[in-house]
């Protein structure tokens, strides 16, 4: 095809492709330089090697964000799932207008942004004027300061979770529920399955490719979670993470160091880091699906 | 056969109680909120447990000091006019790109398709801190430039598009090429019009992500002057905040506004956009 034919085609794309060029391409590989070198934004990067991403891995809050991490993702995704799931199969048993009544309410609070969730159940948890405290008071038990007790903060950040979430996931399992042939239901019926063999055996196997999708999308999200930590704890870039750092997350401590120690070099090697991590972890999904046989 | 009926009924019981107790717990946190906000301040929670609205004129005053004594109005407009900016871009820009992806044939095209599709598997915690560095090399930090530009070239919204515009009967594209229209007047007056429906919904996507991006502006808009409605809020929830739980609630209860009214009008296009994402991504 003569040049003067394409021209136009690419003239359609260039604005996409020049702006996805430079601020998504661009960006990976001049991140990829910074993290081999010290740079506080102003004055000349000096290469360093690898020396950003050991002085990371060795650091004590890395070590903390990472545990954190594994124990909010190892309850927050399993169970979020499965609520969702619950929830999923719930307002699949309605009908009509009050299908549409459930699936509606019980996905506002995805429509809220993540920052606001967070400020709201700031109050919901606080000491003195909170609503939790308030029925934890009607049963005459001592209050409980949930965003301050190393003990309670993980799981209150995991319940805000789940409720922000659930409602998320339970929508993509309703399409997919939508998609199972009524057939197979008829087919068990006329075999004498009762409602929860059906699910068992027919719900959740053709459901795979589904719940695979979500259980994975969780997992990434979860691994870069920022809004909700940082809001419930009252983060800035000088203090973050909650007392005893028992709500420091990786993206936090990785803000922390760009913005708060002006470290860029070492900032971007966290990205790099965390990156890999979630690349792992992922592969590891597709690899368990293929062992599996889903989809 | 009696047995068989009480089974039903007391099954039937439990799931409209589950569904209930699950709606309670899901709407309970927004509805506290305007409660909040919908009663007298300073009353103690023993004598009002904030469970229902008990003071519509205390509501209205506040939320008239909040626009009158704060620079929340501004943050407001600031974060209306990025989210506006930002689905105008996303969806010219995407539906342009779309079109040529999804209709035509040229060298490059899969190669070009295929790197940008790559890329919705890299995680934005890699792409931040440099994004945010050319930003600041660009002299874009405080602006309104700074928060828009760098996140038009959206691939989901490309994803989005290229599924809606491979629709597009390549008959009605040959038809009104042989009746003379040029290449743009295709794009303008045949594809996008059939795409009016995929376009609605990833404006409405955009507008929710834009409304609630939180991360992006916190660190771009550094001045006072073009803080977002996220950032305010998240000032006066802050441990060094001098305002009261009613001026926060209020903050909250307004920012919640614009995303719960486009979900009460636009509620089966944002199920459908997300659902869509999911079985088909």
């Amino acid at each position: 095809m003569p040049l003067r034919r394409l021209l136009p085609h690419y003239l359609m794309i260039a604005p996409f492709m020049i702006l996805f060029a430079v601020f998504f391409l661009y960006p990976i590989l001049s991140g990829l330089y910074y993290s081999f070198h010290a740079w506080n934004g102003v004055t000349k990067p000096e290469y360093l090697g690898f020396a950003n991403y050991q002085k990371i891995v060795l650091s004590r809050d890395f070590a903390t964000a990472m545990r954190n991490l594994l124990t909010y993702v190892a309850i927050t995704v399993p169970l979020g799932v499965l609520v969702a799931l619950g929830l999923a199969l719930l307002v699949d048993s309605f009908v009509g207008r009050w299908a549409n009544f459930f699936r509606n309410a019980y996905f506002m609070p995805v429509v809220l942004p993540a920052f606001l969730a967070a400020t709201i159940w700031r109050w919901i948890y606080a000491p003195n004027f909170g609503l939790l405290n308030m029925i934890i008071g009607w049963f005459g038990a001592q209050s409980i300061n949930f965003l301050n007790d190393t003990g309670t903060m993980l799981y209150a950040l995991i319940a805000v979770d789940v409720w922000v979430s659930a409602g998320f996931n339970m929508i993509i399992i309703l399409a997919g529920l939508k998609e199972i042939p009524a057939e197979l239901y008829e087919a068990a019926r006329l075999d004498g399955a009762n409602k929860r063999q059906q699910i068992v055996h027919i719900t959740i196997p053709m459901l795979g490719p589904v719940l695979f999708f979500v259980v994975t999308y969780g997992l990434i999200s979860a691994m870069q979670v920022f809004d909700k930590p940082w809001l419930l704890t009252g983060s800035s870039f000088t203090s973050y993470g909650g007392r005893r750092n028992a709500l420091l997350f990786p993206v936090m401590d990785m803000m922390g160091r760009a913005f708060g120690g002006v470290r860029f070099g070492e900032a971007a090697a966290y990205g790099f880091l965390l990156t890999l991590a979630i690349v792992l972890l992922t592969a590891a999904m597709f690899g368990l699906r293929r062992l599996k046989g889903w989809a | 056969m009696t047995a068989q009926f009480s089974r039903i009924s007391v099954w039937t019981v439990l799931k409209w109680a589950l569904a209930l107790v699950v709606t309670a717990i899901a709407l309970f946190p927004i509805w506290w909120m305007i409660n909040v906000v919908f009663s007298l301040p300073g009353e103690p929670v023993s004598i009002n447990p904030r469970l229902w609205p008990t003071s519509i004129p205390a509501g209205v005053e506040k939320i008239r000091l909040i626009f009158t004594e704060t620079d929340y109005l501004h943050a407001y407009c600031i974060s209306l006019l990025y989210a506006l900016l930002t689905i105008a871009g996303v969806l010219l820009i995407g539906s342009l790109a779309a079109f040529e992806f999804a209709l035509f044939e040229f060298p490059g095209r899969g190669l070009l398709f295929g790197v940008v599709m790559l890329s919705l598997m890299v995680p934005t915690a890699v792409t931040i801190i440099p994004t945010y560095l050319l930003t600041s090399q660009l002299g874009w930090l405080n602006t309104m430039r700074g928060l828009v530009v760098p996140g038009l070239a959206s691939a989901f919204g490309l994803f989005m598009l290229v599924q809606f515009m491979r629709a597009v009967p390549k008959d009605m594209i040959e038809a009104a090429r042989l009746d003379g229209a040029s290449h743009v007047q295709i794009y303008w007056h045949v594809a996008l019009p059939l795409c009016r429906n995929a376009l609605v919904t990833l404006a409405i996507l955009t507008f929710m992500q834009t409304w609630g991006n939180y991360m992006w502006p916190l660190i771009v808009g550094t001045k006072p002057a073009i803080y977002t409605v996220g950032q305010v809020v998240g000032l006066f929830n802050s441990p060094l905040s001098h305002q009261t739980v009613d001026m926060v609630m209020t903050a909250n209860l307004l920012a919640a506004i614009p995303p719960l009214l486009f979900f009460l009008i636009f509620q089966r296009k944002i199920v459908e956009g997300i659902a869509m994402s999911g079985t088909k991504g």
